[in-house]
C-alpha cells in the first residue's frame, strides 16, 4: 500500500471515529463522559480567567488607576510582594462589587432563588453566542434555567455538566425571548441579529411605542420569568404597509464585561420542544 | 514522545482560546490556534500525528463550543489531511507556501463549519459570517502561520533529529 493511500486510510478510519462520537453525541450518550472530561479543563478555564480579568482590568482601568499602579510599581522597587498583593486586592474588591451588585439585585427579587457562577469562558465557535459558567448539575443548574445579572436578562442554559454549564445569550440569533414594553403594555418578540443588534418585533401596529421605553420580559411561553429588564427601545420603525411594528433594543446587560451572573434556580421552564414562540 | 507532548499543548491552546482569545477579536473573529498546531504539525512531515491531533483538537473544540461533538473533529481530520498532501513537496521550498496552506485551510475550515451549522438549522447569514468572522479569523490565523509553523519545525527537529549517515 503507497504511502498516500495508507494516509487516506489512517484519515478515514479517524473521521469513521469522529463520526462515531457524533452519533454517540446525539443519541445523548456522552454525556457522563463530557462532564467528566470538563470537570479539568473548567478548573483550568476558571483559573485562567480570572487572572485574564485581573490583567484585563488594569490595563483597561481608567486614570486613577493608573497612577495607583505608578505607586504600586514605585513600591515594587522596595517590595516585590507588595504588589502582588495589590493586584490580588484590586480584583477582590472589583469582585465584591460586582457581588455586592448581585446580592442586592437577588434581595429586590425575594421571590426567585439565585445561584452565583462566574463566567469562565465564552463560545469558542465565532458563529455561536454563548458563555461558559463555572457551575452545573452538582451546584443545582439545570437546563432551562434563565440567566441574569443586576442589569438584567443574560440568557438561559442550554446544557448542563457536573461542573460546568453553557447560556445561550439573548443576543444569538437563535435565542428566543418574548418581552413586554413597560408603558406602552405591548408584547413582542426579542429577534437578535447575527450583526449583535437586537431587534424587537412581533409589536403591534396599535400599540404607541416610543424610543427609551423600558422592555422586561413578559413570561409568555414559559421559557423565561416575567419582569426581568431585558434593556431599553432605541428607536422605533413603524410602516403601515407591515403587520408589526419594530425597534432596536438596546441590552442592559453589556455582553462583553461579563464576569459573574446569577442563574435562577427555582424557575421551571417549559421543555425546550414544548417552548411556545410568540 | 509526540502524542506525550501534543496532548496537554492541545488542551492549554483549546483553554486559551475559549478563555483568553475569545474575548480579544477582530470583529468577531480570533485565531484558530488548534487549528494552526495540526496544520503547522502536518507542514512538518507527521501527516498521521497531526491527524490523531486533529481528532483530539477537534473534539476538544466541539466540548467547548455549542457545535455537537464530533462535528468539529470531522472538519479538522479533512483539513489537516488535505494539508498533508501538500507537505513536503512545495512549502520547504518557499517561504510563502505555510502561508499559502494555512489561508486555504482557515478558508475552507471555516467553510466547513458554516456548511455544519447550516445543515443544523442555525440561522446564518453568509456575507455577514464571511466578512465579520471567517476573513478575520483567517487573517489571524495568517499573522500566526509563520510562527506557528516554525515552532512546529523546531519541535519536530527536537523530537525527531535528522539522521545524519557518516
Amino acid at each position: 500500500m503507497s504511502r498516500s493511500s495508507s494516509q487516506a486510510l489512517f484519515a478515514l478510519i479517524l473521521i469513521m471515529i469522529a463520526a462515531g462520537f457524533l452519533v454517540l453525541n446525539m443519541g445523548g450518550f456522552l454525556s457522563p463522559v463530557e462532564s467528566l472530561v470538563l470537570r479539568p479543563i473548567g478548573g483550568a478555564q476558571s483559573w485562567l480567567a480570572v487572572r485574564y480579568y485581573a490583567v484585563r482590568d488594569l490595563l483597561a482601568s481608567p486614570a486613577d488607576v493608573a497612577t495607583l499602579r505608578g505607586q504600586v510599581r514605585e513600591l515594587q522597587s522596595e517590595n516585590a510582594q507588595l504588589q502582588q498583593e495589590i493586584i490580588g486586592l484590586q480584583e477582590q474588591v472589583a469582585q465584591a462589587e460586582v457581588l455586592s451588585a448581585l446580592v442586592q439585585y437577588a434581595r429586590s427579587q425575594p421571590d426567585s432563588r439565585y445561584l452565583a457562577a462566574s463566567v469562565i469562558s465564552r463560545d469558542v465557535s465565532p458563529f455561536l453566542r454563548s458563555v461558559w459558567i463555572g457551575a452545573g448539575s452538582d451546584d443545582g443548574v439545570a437546563k432551562g434555567m434563565p440567566v441574569v445579572t443586576d442589569r438584567g436578562l443574560v440568557g438561559r442554559v442550554v446544557e448542563v455538566f457536573a461542573s460546568v454549564s453553557r447560556v445561550q445569550l439573548i443576543t444569538d440569533p437563535s435565542s428566543v425571548v418574548n418581552v413586554r414594553l413597560q408603558t406602552s403594555r405591548a408584547d413582542g418578540a426579542l429577534q437578535p441579529q447575527l450583526n449583535g443588534e437586537i431587534w424587537v418585533g412581533m409589536i403591534s401596529q396599535d400599540a404607541e411605542v416610543s424610543p427609551g421605553e423600558i422592555v422586561l420580559t413578559s413570561g409568555l411561553g414559559g421559557n423565561y420569568p416575567p419582569d426581568i429588564p431585558v434593556g431599553t427601545l432605541t428607536s422605533v420603525r413603524r410602516r403601515d404597509y407591515e403587520l408589526f411594528q419594530q425597534a432596536v433594543l438596546q441590552p442592559s446587560v453589556d455582553f462583553q464585561q461579563l464576569e459573574l451572573v446569577l442563574v435562577i434556580t427555582n424557575f421551571q421552564p417549559l421543555p425546550f420542544n414544548q417552548s411556545i414562540g410568540p | 514522545m509526540a502524542y506525550i507532548v501534543g496532548v496537554p499543548l492541545l488542551v492549554l491552546l483549546a483553554v486559551i482560546q475559549a478563555t483568553v482569545l475569545s474575548n480579544v477579536r477582530l470583529l468577531d473573529g480570533a485565531p484558530d490556534l488548534i487549528l494552526l498546531a495540526v496544520v503547522a504539525w502536518a507542514l512538518t512531515g507527521h501527516a498521521r500525528q497531526a491527524m490523531a491531533g486533529a481528532l483530539f483538537g477537534g473534539l476538544l473544540i466541539d466540548l467547548l463550543s455549542g457545535l455537537p461533538l464530533g462535528a468539529t473533529a470531522i472538519i479538522m481530520i479533512t483539513v489537516v489531511y488535505l494539508v498533508s498532501l501538500t507537505a513536503g513537496r512545495f512549502w520547504e521550498a518557499n517561504l510563502l507556501m505555510p502561508l499559502t496552506t494555512v489561508l486555504w485551510s482557515s478558508l475552507l475550515f471555516h467553510g466547513l463549519s458554516l456548511a455544519v451549522l447550516l445543515a443544523l438549522g442555525r440561522p446564518l447569514e453568509l456575507s455577514f459570517a464571511l466578512g465579520r468572522v471567517v476573513l478575520p479569523s483567517t487573517f489571524l490565523n495568517l499573522i500566526l502561520a509563520l510562527p506557528a509553523t516554525q515552532a512546529a519545525s523546531s519541535l519536530a527537529e527536537t523530537f525527531y533529529p535528522p539522521e545524519v549517515q557518516i
